[in-house]
């Protein structure tokens, strides 16, 4: 049952590392090279300069006798699934909306459609429907960096590494955490909220045959926690922990410093082969530089349903599935994947791509809005293609800086939010495809609450009282308003930041022409994209357009709003958000940790240190042949089973 | 010769410690640096600020333009180009992989634009005025003016949709779709086929660009006395074209072959964009975007060399094409 749960975890980060695009540029499998980052040759000696970390190295910890935990923790089990066969069942109990046939007549110009379409063609295979010799020509926008799965930080490295590596955790299409039933018997987290212990199944083997074992996990934490390994953001969950212990070869706890909510994100990080490295890591801590990792790099060894079979640089990555994954001396263990051959087609132009789409030579790409709109509506594209659409977690605002004298008083943040006509954006500038966003956190997420929270609607009238009440006046009748600060007039005229996409750029024209309504003055610049991050993350600007992807879970967009938090961009301070933050983290109960996180997306709506704007959607297109999407918040692939649930019926 | 040689080689060294001063300080100077989109957005990475600044320390990032700038070309001095940042190789075998396909297309081109170029420069000015040479000139200004994006995207359709499955099928992006063990001659085959589509593109517009100059040197020359002189003494036409004005356009011509070399291993990045043509182009923007220090420098430092030496060379051959120049 290919779960392929080893993707999640790096899916979680693929997702994530999609944030960045979001914020600046456009987030798209080709948004590859600025996602990069663990220093090259110098890092050892840098390292080896460089203050410890906080937490200490792994052999610092002492872990208890298993006995003596078994004894004194109380275990609670937890999830343990094959996601397919979730899926699978989940599918049972819907009936699709119509058939293959007719789903495959659509042209997708309406939501009946669109659910039609994902109805009939998301489902899976009935056994021997799938044609197992089949191979899927994926489409990635960039070439992959690396392949270690501890350095990777690009898109298409995800991607890959999605298939290729190994892992124990994951999460479902709800975005909610299990453990994954192709490589996990039993996972249990003590009552204290201290301990996790995971049972490993014993048919697990890396692709040079080598069984993978509990030791291959708490080696893997052992060498990300080294300050001499140069993968600090790998590190970001992994620092929360005391320790990984594996007490024999399937036998693992993870030991954890406070009991908190996030400890389920925390456990899962990529796996490397400790008979690999075990004895190359320490004479090279960069992982990449010695000619044994040069080596591995061309040829990792795979823990994954997927080995790399080829790889041409630039151009390709193709992926043979693994035997050894299914079948282990001489007995299927797993039911093997539905692809043979998983073919990553590197293609950077999104017009060259969707050309490739059309003539049939990739199966699937992400389609920008407006090929969406314009150019897959004709027989051309419909012809061997179809599409699909769903919401996405992804959403994008005006962040105002709150240092800046203009908008230190929430008053005038809410001011400027009652000016913008959202309704117009939506219909005019966004065609109608995104759904209106208010708030930090997904509408129908549990951590939103139930409270349904409606944008600033536009009131000109009320704009102006408020910006009135803020003493934003005109005083000398320039039409401007103004403000006497430090003994100053300041007009009110402020530079607002986009990255130089159109789209982009016309919301903020938009925002320029009702400020302009109420007398203030809006510059909008486009600025190029790693030149509007750094701009941000030093708070140099006065207002911006930006956007984030929510994280699987809530306590990821903390260090956008704590004080002082490194993505706290608008320098936004509210103690007890802060305050509610800590103790969300803090919180196990579900419900209780959902009131929390409601409470701060209230106060966040009432200060609107954004105004927010839309909720993205992502948009795919899919060749005829191929059948098995579903979609989750993050997209069709990076949750489980994600890309494992494709696959392409037999020929008649 | 050797002095001038000696000269010409310490300037050029001057001129490119120059360059890549320059060059350094203002990639150093763009805002951001190669953490800045890495480790700066996604809210589930919360590096530490002791961790950030080991990143710093690691690429060098903590120390002024001016100290890096040292510690790069003291490296250099040693023959090391330093690694990329982003994609984890040594520079030199990042550039290494992009020569190959990237001079694949641009020599083609090169030798396309000046095996056509020279006969209808000529062409054209043997015809000047007449109604056929005009349409050569309309046909070249049309291709001149014809934005490569749109001519790529126009071929694409024609040739790798609309014509899939006929003979006049083209691949539509990449260098290669067979296998690495498939037999030599079938892979220099479909490596060709894979060709054609990003030449031609980058033939036209330097197609019509040089014909035109030629055209336009040679307009200039016909009007020379010593031309007046070549048919007073009863030369042919084609005599006076040849012997008497082209071999007087050879010098700027010769410029013009000589700021040519870089460009030969620059790369296009639109084409090699739009064609997925694992080129030098793609591999420059690339850098640049992600603020890839060590890469920057390392393909400046090509550039530089090459437009130098494509200068040295384009002197030294004043001399071979006319025998009024000397390089002492």
């Amino acid at each position: 049952m290919p779960v392929r749960i080893s993707q999640v975890k790096i899916r979680t980060w693929a997702a994530m590392t999609c944030l960045t695009a979001v914020a600046c540029g456009g987030c798209g499998r080709g948004d590859k090279g600025r996602l990069v980052a663990e220093p090259e040759a110098p890092a050892a000696q840098a390292a080896a300069s460089a203050p410890a970390p906080a937490t200490p190295p792994a052999e610092a910890f002492e872990p208890p006798p298993l006995a003596a935990l078994d004894r004194d923790a109380k275990w609670i089990d937890r999830p343990v699934k094959d996601a397919l066969a979730v899926l699978r069942e989940q599918q049972a109990k819907e009936p699709a909306r119509g058939t293959v046939a007719e789903a495959l007549a659509l042209e997708n110009n309406s939501a009946a459609a669109n659910a039609t379409i994902l109805s009939a063609l998301g489902r899976l295979p009935q056994p021997g429907e799938a044609d197992l010799e089949a191979r899927i020509d994926r489409h990635v926008a960039g070439d992959l960096g690396s392949t270690n799965p501890i350095l990777i930080s690009s898109s298409a490295e995800f991607d890959i590494l999605g298939l290729t590596g190994f892992g124990l955790f994951s999460y479902d299409r709800t975005l909610e955490p299990f453990a994954n039933a192709e490589t996990v018997v039993n996972w249990q987290t003590s009552a204290d909220g201290l301990y996790d212990k995971v049972v490993m199944r014993d048919d697990l083997v890396w692709s040079d045959g080598t069984p993978i074992t509990a030791h291959d996990v708490a080696f893997t934490y052992r060498v990300i926690m080294d300050p001499r390994v140069p993968v600090p953001a790998v590190r970001s969950g992994t620092d929360q922990m005391k320790g990984v212990h594996a007490y024999d070869d399937r036998t693992l706890v993870f030991f954890h410093k406070e009991p908190l909510a996030t400890n389920v994100w925390n456990v899962n990080f990529p796996v490397l082969p400790k008979h690999v490295y075990e004895h190359t890591w320490e004479k090279d801590p960069t992982l990449k530089d010695s000619p044994e990792h040069v080596a591995l790099e061309e040829k990792p060894v795979a823990g994954g349903p997927y080995e790399i079979l080829s790889r041409k640089r630039g151009q390709e990555i193709v992926l043979r599935r693994r035997d050894s994954w299914s079948t282990v001396q001489g007995r299927q263990v797993r039911e093997p994947p539905y692809f043979k051959d998983v073919r990553f087609r590197i293609i950077e132009d999104p017009n060259t791509a969707l050309l490739a789409l059309k003539s049939g030579e990739i199966d699937e790409m992400i389609l920008q809005p407006e090929q969406w709109t314009t150019q897959t509506v004709d027989d051309d594209y419909g012809r061997l293609n179809t599409k699909a659409t769903a919401p996405e977690w992804v959403s994008f605002h005006f962040a105002w800086n709150i240092g800046t004298p203009f908008f230190a008083d929430r008053r005038v943040r809410r001011a400027l939010s009652y000016a913008f006509d959202h309704d117009r954006m939506l219909e005019k500038i966004c065609l109608g495809l995104y759904e209106p966003c208010a708030g930090n956190f997904p509408p129908d997420s549990w951590m939103a609450g139930p409270k349904k929270l409606e944008p600033y609607k536009q009131d000109l009238d009320k704009a102006e009282a408020l910006l009135d009440e803020a003493g934003w006046t005109d005083h000398d009748n320039d039409g401007i308003r103004d403000k006497e600060i430090d003994g100053r007039l300041v007009p009110f005229e402020f530079t607002l930041l986009v990255n130089q996409q159109p789209f982009r750029i016309a919301i903020c024209t938009l925002l320029k022409e009702n400020l302009e309504q109420i007398g203030v003055i809006a510059n909008v610049r486009p600025v190029e994209v790693t030149a509007l991050q750094e701009m941000m993350q030093k708070k140099n600007f006065q207002a911006c357009f930006s956007g984030w992807g929510s994280g699987t879970d809530p306590d990821s967009t903390e260090n956008i709003w704590k004080t002082g938090e490194m993505r706290n961009y608008c320098g936004y301070s509210n103690p007890e958000v802060d305050r509610l933050f800590t103790e969300g983290r803090r919180e196990l109960d579900r419900a209780r940790r959902a009131e929390k996180y409601a409470r701060i997306q209230e106060i966040l709506y009432d200060d609107q240190p954004y105004t927010w704007l839309f909720w993205r959607n992502s948009f795919y297109g899919f060749a005829k042949s191929l059948r098995g999407y579903v979609f989750s918040p993050r997209g069709p692939y990076h949750y489980s089973p994600g890309s494992g649930s494709l696959w392409k019926p037999r020929a008649e | 010769m050797a002095t001038y040689l000696l000269r010409r080689l310490l300037l050029g060294g001057v001129t490119l410690v120059a360059i890549t001063v320059v060059v350094y300080a203002l990639a150093r100077a763009m805002p951001g640096n190669p953490l800045t989109a890495t480790l700066g957005e996604d809210p589930s990475r919360k590096v530490s600020a002791a961790d950030y600044e080991r990143m710093q320390r690691a690429y060098g990032l903590d120390k002024s333009w001016p100290e890096g700038y040292l510690q790069w070309a003291g490296n250099l001095l040693r023959g090391d180009l330093g690694r990329s940042i982003t994609r984890k190789q040594p520079v030199t075998t990042l550039i290494g992989e992009r020569l190959g396909p990237t001079l694949l297309v641009s020599g083609t081109a090169f030798l396309l634009i000046w095996m056509l170029a020279i006969p209808l420069g000529l062409y054209a000015s043997a015809r000047s005025g007449t109604p056929d040479e005009r349409g050569v000139s309309l046909v070249l200004y049309a291709l001149y003016s014809f934005p490569t994006f749109v001519a790529a995207l126009f071929l694409q359709i024609v040739f790798s949709v609309w014509s899939k499955g006929t003979a006049w099928e083209l691949p539509l992006f990449g260098m290669s779709d067979l296998p690495p063990d498939a037999p030599l001659a079938a892979r220099i085959a479909d490596v060709a086929r894979h060709m054609i589509l990003p030449v031609v593109c980058q033939t036209y517009v330097s197609l019509a660009y040089d014909t035109r100059f030629i055209r336009a040197t040679m307009a200039e020359a016909i009007r020379q006395d010593y031309i007046r002189t070549a048919r007073a003494k009863g030369a042919g036409p084609w005599r006076v074209l040849f012997r008497h004005a082209f071999r007087n356009t050879l010098i700027p011509l010769v410029t013009l072959l000589g700021l040519s070399l870089p460009s030969l291993v620059g790369g296009s990045i639109i084409i090699e964009q739009i064609f997925t043509w694992p080129g030098m182009g793609r591999l420059f923007f690339e850098s640049i975007r992600e603020r890839d220090y060590p890469t920057i420098m390392g393909l400046t430092l090509m550039f530089s060399v090459l437009t130098l030496l494509g200068q040295l060379l384009a002197d030294l051959l004043y001399s071979a094409v006319d025998p009024r120049v000397s390089v002492e």
